[in-house]
């Protein structure tokens, strides 16, 4: 179905303290696209995004998953119902392989994981799973080699596999570019939007770097000290004269004043 | 070359592998079986007299095996817990305790045979894991391990008091045990000797499989990064309670060893020092690496009983000499230092040399 909303929030709200982190937004995902939050920085995407995948709890506000409220479900549910997320720094498991881990991460959706006294080489599908997914992301060479070792693309490129492993519907990718040498990025980004077209997938993706989702994106979100700022097509966000304006810093230089 | 590495690591094993694979263990085992008659033929005794466990040196050392054996099963079970998962708990005496002290209480009290007694101590385990598994979820790290040696600390409170002497025998220590005949340490010391050093082999294996198994391998997920355990999708509290759980019920059974070989039950088996032992153990002999807890416990009382006997007073202080080298020189213990092949003597003379306020400052490590 196109242009079915697959996650939607209403009025999703977080406090720290006296700071309004993530100020009322409502948002709306369509199914099967690319959708970017960009913003400077500390606009707010990633409380964004840990409200989005239960991380933290909101202040207010609710998240609604083909509209089935999930907001206060625990952690380990929300990858249960296909939303897969990675983190802006890299989270892995560092002294356990690459396959290791991206089987690992085949496993968690399974029914075998309670299976004491069995070798997890009964498994073979995982493992399988694991080597379809290295092939995808490009680290098959890396495979049997302690995941810390790797360099820091290369462990970005691990996280990303992490995420496909159970082959969630939505993938929440917050800054997967983030440390990348410049040269490395678009060759990351092709991937991202490879598997979303082939997979028929829902990305979301966090990034301050406005040049990297502008050909990628099917819609953009403009966050800004925590609200919402603009939305739409990437053409019609580089017209924005308020987004030219937050990311010239005219914005910011009008409300530090009153913080 | 996927295929290839992908076919190489998901082939099965079969039988003719893994006993390739664990020759040396089978040798170990051979060995151990076969010492008390080497040992015995040695000083001019006979193999009759060992299985008619006549007194001897043979009678002796098999004793002192049989120690090392429980202490390797309580080790493995807190290397279980703190090397595989990851779990830093200081109650670990506890585990071991209730064991030592249901068996002697069922044994004296309560006239159980073995059989039924092994049935009551699988019910004290799970007790004590849930009990220590209710807190899982509220506290991490060091705040778990207070909770857990508050936990500990108020059962080795409760045994000692005065109001438990008919049962714990309080400060004295439970005493008077009688184990089963074909069990007791006296008249069946080889039995006991075969038995403990099959389920020492036996847990062994077992803990080997359970930490190369699906849940097993969410264990060491958490241990490297619980969070990222979590976002996958694994209910992290559940893999840690069954952690606690087979940690418990390996733990009693070495507590059940130990009631019947000493035959008594001093209440320092459930003392802070008596999980400090385990965790020193598993220290010695490389932290999660569960061989590691075999080697350690060996070295642990065996350096400790030969130390006394040959340097009375000095042994404690010699110990403590023993100790810190292997921490300076083995940091990952001698099985992990083996594995890695990492013995770095310059490495650890500059540990050494900063711990004694000799060296010039050390860069990194």
């Amino acid at each position: 179905m196109p242009n079915e909303i697959i996650l939607e929030t209403q009025n999703l709200r977080r406090e720290f303290g006296a700071l309004v982190a993530v100020d009322n937004v409502s948002l709306k995902v369509k199914a099967g696209s690319l959708h970017s939050i960009i913003g400077p920085n500390g606009a707010g995407k990633t409380t964004f995004f840990n409200l989005l995948s239960g991380n933290i709890p909101p202040t207010a506000g609710r998240v609604l998953l083909r509209g089935k409220d999930i907001t206060s479900l625990p952690l380990h549910k929300t990858a249960h119902l296909g939303i897969g997320r990675s983190f802006q720094i890299t989270n892995i498991f560092p002294t356990l392989t690459v396959l290791e881990n991206i089987r690992l991460a085949a496993q968690a959706l399974g029914k075998d994981s309670f299976r004491l006294f069995r070798s997890y080489r009964a498994f073979p599908k995982y493992e399988t799973r694991a080597w379809e997914v290295m092939e995808q992301v490009g680290l098959v060479n890396e495979a049997l080699l302690p995941a810390r070792t790797l360099p820091h693309g290369a462990q970005r490129k691990l996280e990303l596999g992490m995420i496909l492993a159970p082959d969630p519907e939505i993938l929440l990718l917050d800054e997967p570019t983030a440390g990348m040498a410049s040269e490395q990025v678009p060759e990351l980004m092709a991937l991202i939007q490879r598997i979303q077209e082939a997979g028929h997938k829902t990305v979301m993706l966090v990034e301050h770097n406005m040049n990297v989702v502008m050909s990628v994106s099917d819609t953009i979100t403009v966050m800004h000290h925590g609200a919402v700022l603009a939305e739409g097509s990437p053409a019609e966000i580089s017209a924005n004269e308020m987004v030219q304006t937050a990311y010239l810093g005219h914005l910011y230089e009008d409300t530090a004043v009153t913080p | 070359m996927q295929s290839t590495l992908a076919n190489r690591t998901a082939e099965k094993t079969s039988l003719a592998d893994w006993w390739k694979a664990n020759r040396g263990l089978l040798g170990l085992l051979i060995l151990l079986i076969a010492f008390p008659f080497l040992l015995a033929l040695s000083e001019g005794q006979s193999i009759g007299d060992v299985l008619a466990n006549e007194a001897g040196n043979a009678k002796f050392m098999q004793g002192l095996l049989i120690e090392v054996f429980i202490l390797a099963i309580y080790a493995l079970s807190y290397d279980l817990i703190l090397g595989v998962t990851g779990l830093l708990s200081f109650g670990h005496a506890m585990f071991f305790a209730a064991g030592a002290y249901f068996t002697g209480i069922a044994f004296k009290n309560l006239g159980w045979g073995a059989g039924q007694t092994l049935l009551g101590l699988v019910v004290v385990a799970v007790v004590q894991a849930l009990l220590f598994g209710v807190v899982l979820p509220r506290v991490k790290g060091i705040t778990f391990a207070l909770v857990t040696l508050g936990l500990a600390s108020v059962f080795h409170i409760v045994v000692q008091s005065t109001e438990m002497s008919e049962w714990t025998g309080a400060d004295v220590g439970l005493q008077g045990v009688i184990a089963p005949e074909w069990l007791n340490t006296n008249t069946a010391r080889f039995q006991l000797y075969l038995l403990t050093l099959l389920a020492t082999f036996l847990v062994y294996l077992i803990y080997r499989r359970f930490v190369d198994s699906p849940t097993g391998r969410v264990c060491i997920a958490i241990r490297e990064n619980e969070g990222r355990a979590l976002m996958l999708g694994y209910n992290t509290f559940l893999f840690k309670l069954v952690a606690l759980v087979v940690a418990s019920l390996t733990a009693v059974l070495a507590g059940f060893f130990h009631t019947i070989h000493q035959p008594i039950v001093s209440p320092n088996v459930a003392s802070l020092g008596w999980t400090v032992s385990a965790l020193l153990i598993i220290l010695i002999g490389g932290v999660g690496t569960l061989s590691g807890a075999l080697v350690g416990a060996a070295v642990f009382r065996l350096l400790e009983f030969f130390l006394d006997r040959w340097f009375g007073n000095a042994a404690n202080f010699l110990l403590g000499a023993v100790y810190v080298t292997i921490v300076l020189f083995l940091p990952y213990g001698i099985v992990g230092t083996w594995r890695l092949r990492s013995l770095d003597m310059a490495k650890g003379r500059a540990r050494l040399m900063k711990l004694l306020g000799l060296g010039k400052k050390e860069t990194g490590d």
